[in-house]
């Protein structure tokens, strides 16, 4: 049984007369366990279909079933709820709050859920051990290059053991050199801790990584054939 | 909700130049509210109580300053008369300044024998028969004692006469513990040959029975036919006729205090709102890792109730520290309001700074909580 089942979702926006549908009568199943990389060309509504799963904003018709919730049905606070329990958000860049070091920006979803001081430090310890940056706890965003900073918000994602994890563009900032660790991460974050992720990039080196691509195109998706993925 | 505490705190401490002086803009405007305040409490206790209701005082009709009230002593006798009237207490005051002032000096000459069954004093240094027997002795209230650095046995000053401080006294009443009591003949002297036999009102006691407005109009009407005409009201009314120029003032110093409520709203709301617009991409990072809105909103509005609070706090403790220390009272014609802290004045401060925190942090919460998160995450 797929982990997120999507039927039938359709988003629009409207600019004063002209309305765009960037997402239309879109279906999709991704299996728990999937690394899903959506590609497609700018403004083609990757991002959007990313955040119509990530339960931050909301469709116009259709439903987004997430380990048997509907997303839909949720009020904003529900939602609220939901993100904290089962998402993890990688964002594209800075997003860290500048005013708390990198071991409590690691720890702000869990202080959202019930759990004992002791279990959030073993847990912000383990998160930032798996993105090998123990020994930076205590530094502040400010002090932190991009790649470090990147690393800081996996670490925040993935500290909750969420159902889902979902990166816009994880790498769109970043160095060759500091692309490929982030990429080296989140491939070890699926492979060996079995998380499910939809990564959203422009990149065909970037989308390697995933075990399956998916092209967006005039709000749906499709796979890809082969020689497509490899000319991108 | 205190899991959040850390976060609040840090973020005021990063913008601490502004948290400083929204603060301090706060603690000025809750000080001059807790002042003006305390001159509106200090004008209550003397028209309340009771010896304000149920005293009457006889004084010069179409008189005001006590140098220009001059009655005959022996007023006291024909006033006894009146029905329900129990005592008589001739009394001739001085004072250093007629007009409105921050430092006054008033003087009460008394029969001193009679002083203690009038007045609830204790005194705190000296002894009652050193302020009997010797003629020029006097007591004073330590309020005033405490302003002007007077102590036991102190040679006092004023104008052309001198009296020694035979004893400092308490009373439970704040405007008692700021004036001086001396030997009645010895202030009449001091006036002046012409004063002999003169004082500047009477103060009457009625008993419980008699109305004490229907006693006041009896003992005007029992001296219509002496030399002097009189007017007799209740102490309480008498005091706020004679300073009625300064209880217009204090009643418009109302609209001065809630200029300062504004100001400290203003302040602390446009500092929120500045705070918030900083961080609208923090705000949605932030409710996307699952921060609710009604969570959002409470944590905006500890921000703008902290800073409130701080500034009011400091502003009434400084409003404490100077009240304390000054030991104002300010009067008029030989009445005098005596400004005090008091718990009471404290509580408030710290609540209207509590409420005005809330008010000042509410709509910028509000429209913190409310933004479309994807709009507000692509604004980098
Ligand atoms: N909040 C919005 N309001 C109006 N138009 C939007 C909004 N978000 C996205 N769009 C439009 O929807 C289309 C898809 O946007 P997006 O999903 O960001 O594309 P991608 O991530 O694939 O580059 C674009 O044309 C964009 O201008
Ligand atoms: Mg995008």
């Amino acid at each position: 049984m797929p982990l997120i089942e999507i039927r039938n979702l359709t988003k629009r926006f409207r600019k004063g007369d002209e309305v765009i549908t960037p997402v239309l009568e879109l279906d999709l199943d991704i299996e728990p366990g999937e690394f899903v990389a959506l590609m497609g060309k700018s403004g083609t509504g990757k991002s959007t279909l990313l955040n119509l799963v990530a339960g931050i904003d909301r469709p116009d018709t259709g439903s987004i079933m997430v380990a048997g919730t509907d997303l839909t049905r949720l009020s904003r606070g529900q939602l609220a709820d939901w993100r904290a329990a089962h998402l993890g958000y990688v964002f594209q860049t800075h997003n860290l709050v500048p005013v708390l070091t990198a071991y409590e920006n690691v720890e702000l979803p869990l202080l959202l859920l019930p759990m004992t001081s002791r279990e959030r430090r073993n847990r912000v310890d383990f998160a930032l051990q798996v993105v090998g940056l123990s020994d930076r706890a205590q530094h502040f965003p400010r002090q932190l290059s991009g790649g470090q900073e990147q690393r800081v918000g996996i670490a925040r994602a993935i500290v909750a053991h969420p159902t889902v994890v979902v990166a816009d563009e994880p790498t769109g900032n970043l160095d060759e050199e500091t692309s490929r660790q982030i990429q080296t991460l989140l491939q070890e974050l699926n492979r060996q801790l079995g998380m499910t992720m939809i990564m959203v990039t422009h990149d065909a080196e970037v989308a390697s990584i995933a075990s399956r691509q998916l092209h967006m195109e005039h709000g749906r998706v499709a796979t890809p054939p082969p020689t497509l993925t490899a000319t991108v | 909700m205190f899991r959040f505490a850390p976060y609040v705190c840090k973020t005021l401490w990063r913008h601490r130049l502004r948290s400083l002086l929204t603060i301090s803009g706060s603690a000025v405007a809750i000080f001059v509210m807790g002042f003006i305040h305390s001159v509106q409490q200090g004008l209550d206790r003397m028209v309340q109580g009771e010896d304000a209701q149920r005293r009457l005082i006889v004084f010069q009709e179409n008189r005001f300053c006590p140098t220009s009230s001059r009655l005959p002593e022996d007023y006291a006798r024909r006033i006894a008369q009146v029905p329900g009237v129990t005592d008589v207490l001739p009394i001739q005051v001085w004072t250093n300044n007629c007009r409105a002032s921050l430092d006054v000096v008033v003087v009460h000459g008394v029969p001193a024998t009679r002083l203690p069954e009038h007045r609830k004093l204790r005194l705190e240094q000296g002894q009652w028969d050193n302020f009997t027997q010797r003629s020029d002795a006097a007591v004073v209230g330590r309020q005033f004692a405490q302003r002007r650095r007077v102590r036991l046995g102190d040679q006092l000053t004023f104008g052309s006469m001198s009296v020694h401080v035979a004893g400092i006294f308490a009373s439970d009443s704040a405007a008692e513990e700021d004036l001086i009591y001396c030997h009645l003949l010895f202030l009449q002297l001091a006036a002046g040959q012409s004063a002999a036999g003169l004082v500047t009102q009477l103060e009457v006691k009625v008993d419980e029975q008699t109305d004490p407005d229907t006693a006041a109009k009896q003992i005007d009407e029992q001296l219509r036919t002496g030399l002097v005409p009189t007017a007799t009201r209740r102490k309480g009314a008498f005091q706020t006729a004679t300073i009625s120029d300064l209880v217009d003032l204090i009643a418009y110093s109302y609209w001065l205090s809630l200029a300062c409520v504004g100001l400290v709203l203003s302040l602390v709301a446009t500092t929120t709102v500045m705070s918030v617009q900083d961080r609208v991409q923090e705000h949605a990072v932030l409710q996307t890792l699952g921060v609710r809105p009604g969570r959002l909103m409470r944590l905006i509005l500890a921000e703008s109730t902290l800073l409130c609070l701080a500034g009011g706090a400091a502003g009434v403790g400084l409003a404490w520290l100077v009240l304390q220390w000054g030991q104002f009272s300010v009067g008029a014609e030989g009445v005098a309001i005596t400004l005090r802290p008091s718990a009471e004045l404290a509580t408030a401060g710290l609540l209207v700074s509590l409420g005005l925190g809330l008010m000042a942090g509410f709509l910028p919460a509000y429209q913190a909580s409310r933004t479309p998160l994807v709009a507000a995450l692509r604004q980098s």
